[in-house]
């Protein structure tokens, strides 16, 4: 198959393509114009297709033999505005494109921050209830883009009848990438572990791509909506000490329980700070909770449709994320309009 | 009796168009009855976020469905005087983002039109409503300031990163104005020389560019003569901290404020020996810049619009003043005498 991969030299988006090449897919990359591609490693030619879904250029000559979009493209820095034009703006323009030619299948890179972490009990999974308004314009910039790029694709190929797949990713960590909000709060060398036997919905970048290349070509992943999970959780002490000891920091971790530091910043939030939003994350009760809230978390529903497993387990993944970096890259690279 | 509800509309639901509609949201006497952007997203976001009655992408349905009072054109500049226009002629005050017009020519074209058809035309000088100005002003009206001699304003901030005006990606609205990104910020530096000394008379510019960016300059100074003072005006990318700074110059006192913060401090002639002056204006200047950086860390924890409290004032004067038919915080001759300073401030044709 031809597979359109937006935001392709991304973090995640690198390791689709490899993954997708890997199967023996052709790989279209939409990349922005100013994107560098040194480093990438991608061993099968690969069509570079430079446009930013931000600008008015017509992307329809994206879209050109293609049989398959995944929608990675995303902006998880930057202000409010800027990732809201990225992933939802952007989408518009992207998904407006897609419309005008004959691709009809979509997967979509959405997120766990969609979910409301405020009224989930036990296992998060496929079932539990999205952040909805007016509550949702209290999470934090990247939740309301992400959000809303999900509530327009839904738009899109319910309108035009696509199948689409949504995949909603934990954390994605891997080299380089090791840092996750779900650590806690770091003050100079100390950090903070809110609820250390906790457990993050981690999956691992590579484990997460291979699940993108399996829903691009599982018939069974056509209309569904899965988590990208590797396991029920990593505990998140067991996870920040695997951290630094692979970057080799030396931190001293100081464990907090979970609902002391709940309540402190529900009561910080209900008084002294007026129920500002505009405070640092963990301050505001709702977006704590989304980044540190005890829960469990299952890939039981990929396993039953699609009959995925991660590839890699937990040890192999630290290996891959802090052990020796891999080989020099080799880059085959064409280019297709404009 | 009470009075009929102004009802308010907005074009342009992005970043700024949040404080606008966070103000008018809270704004007693104002019904928000439509927000309208070219993203249906962006258009419908707004709506649900700020609990507007209706949205459109099209601003003509807009003025024509919703038929507000006043529309609020909070677009990128370069479309602000069709939109403007086209709001003025369906009979709406108009409350426009600076800088309001790209030339001189349409913003004259855009007062002619609002005062023919009896409207507001309102243009965004959030900066001038402001506490540090205001107390300054207070100071110059009581007396105890003396008359204002010169006025300084500079502003420091970093607009080469890679998400704003130098996004190497997708070129910024603003770079087609001329002077580029900083043209954006014209606004506030000639409305706050205007304030303190008056329409100008003559204007010199330098325009340069210190680092390598997708931006026509990065750096610009200028020095103003105007009719109760004079003014230097300049803006940085390169100086960091950001900061924005105004100093007014008076014959008895000088004040020096950072408008991203609450700071404000005076210096004042004093009576007593002449060696201790230093040393009184000193400890004044201490206390008044500690509790300054309580006040900014305690605006920041609270919550509120913060740097663009100003323009919560603004839009609320506004309404208050297009309800009583009382005289505007922003008069037409105002836009149009600091538009004629922005005009002279721009590069001249054939600038690199």
């Amino acid at each position: 198959m031809k597979i359109l991969v937006t935001g392709a030299n991304g973090f995640l988006g690198r390791h689709v393509v490899a993954a997708l090449l890997a199967r023996g897919h052709r790989v279209r990359a939409l990349v922005r114009p100013a994107a560098r591609l040194e480093g990438l490693r991608w061993g099968n030619p690969v069509d570079i297709f430079r446009a930013d879904v931000r600008s008015g250029m017509d992307l329809a000559p994206a879209f050109d033999g293609v049989d398959v979009l995944v929608h990675l493209a995303a902006s998880p820095a930057g202000g409010e505005d800027g990732q809201f034009a990225t992933a939802v703006t952007g989408t518009e323009k992207l998904l407006g494109a897609m419309a005008r030619g004959s691709c009809k299948r979509l997967v979509l890179a959405s997120s766990f921050s969609l979910y409301d972490w405020s009224r989930i009990r036990g296992t998060l999974d496929e079932t539990a209830p999205l952040e909805e308004a007016p509550d949702l314009y209290e999470r934090d910039g990247y939740t309301i883009a992400k959000s809303w790029q999900e509530r327009v694709t839904r738009r899109f190929a319910e309108q035009h009848g696509w199948d689409l797949t949504v995949l909603r990713p934990g954390y994605i960590w891997g080299r380089d990438h090791g840092a996750i909000a779900a650590m806690g709060q770091k003050v100079g060398r100390i950090h903070l572990v809110i609820g250390p036997l906790a457990r993050a919905p981690l999956t691992h970048v590579e484990n997460c791509a291979d699940f993108f290349a399996v829903a691009v070509e599982h018939p069974n992943a056509r209309g569904e909506t899965f988590n990208v999970v590797d396991s029920e959780g990593e505990r998140v002490w067991t996870y920040l000490g695997a951290h630094l000891l692979g970057t080799r920091q030396r931190g001293l971790r100081i464990p907090v329980p979970w609902r002391l530091a709940f309540l402190l910043v529900r009561l910080g939030y209900a008084t002294v700070f007026r129920r500002n939003p505009r405070l640092p994350h963990l301050l505001v009760p709702c977006r704590f909770e989304a980044r540190l809230k005890p829960l469990k978390y299952s890939n039981r529903r990929a396993a039953e449709l699609l009959g995925w497993r991660p590839p890699l387990d937990f040890r192999e993944c630290l290996a891959r994320t802090y052990g020796s970096p891999p080989a020099p890259p080799v880059i085959a690279l064409g280019t297709v309009g404009p | 009796m009470t009075r009929p509800a102004l009802k308010a509309a907005l074009i342009g639901a992005g970043q700024i168009a949040r404080q606008h509609l966070a103000c008018l949201r809270q704004l007693p006497g104002v019904e928000l009855v439509a927000v309208c952007d070219r993203s249906p997203a962006v258009a419908e976001c707004a709506a649900e976020r700020y609990q507007v009655r209706s949205w459109f992408t099209d601003h003509a349905a807009m003025l024509r469905d919703a038929r507000p009072d006043v529309v609020h054109v909070t677009t990128p500049p370069t479309s602000h005087y069709r939109l403007a226009l086209d709001a003025l002629r369906a009979g709406a005050h108009v409350v426009v983002e600076k800088p309001a017009t790209t030339t001189l020519e349409e913003l004259e074209r855009l007062l002619r039109g609002a005062g023919d058809a009896g409207r507001a035309l309102v243009e965004d000088y959030n900066y001038l409503f402001n506490p540090a100005p205001r107390e300054i002003l207070r100071r110059i009206d009581s007396g105890e300031f003396g008359a204002v001699v010169h006025v300084e304003v500079l502003i420091c901030l970093d607009i080469l990163g890679p998400d704003g005006f130098a996004d190497p990606n997708t070129p910024h609205p603003c770079l087609s104005l001329s002077g580029g990104a900083i043209a954006d910020f014209l606004p506030h530096l000639a409305s706050l020389a205007h304030l303190f000394v008056g329409p100008h008379r003559r204007a010199e510019a330098i325009w340069t560019k210190r680092r390598p960016s997708v931006l026509p300059f990065d750096e610009f100074r200028a020095v103003v003569e105007a009719e109760r003072g004079t003014a230097t005006l300049g803006f940085s990318a390169s100086s960091q901290p950001d900061a924005f700074w105004l100093r007014v110059y008076g014959e008895r006192m000088q004040a020096t404020a950072n408008l991203f913060e609450t700071r404000v401090t005076f210096d004042r002639v004093r009576a007593g020996p002449k060696p201790l002056r230093p040393l009184f204006n000193g400890l004044e200047e201490g206390r008044a810049i500690r509790r300054a950086a309580v006040g900014t860390l305690m605006r920041k924890f609270r919550g509120g619009p913060g740097t663009y409290e100003g323009l919560f004032e603004l839009v609320r004067q506004t309404y208050l003043a297009l309800a009583d038919s009382s005289p505007l915080p922003v008069p037409a001759r105002q836009v149009l005498e600091v538009n004629q300073l922005v005009s002279a401030l721009k590069p001249r044709p054939g600038a690199p």
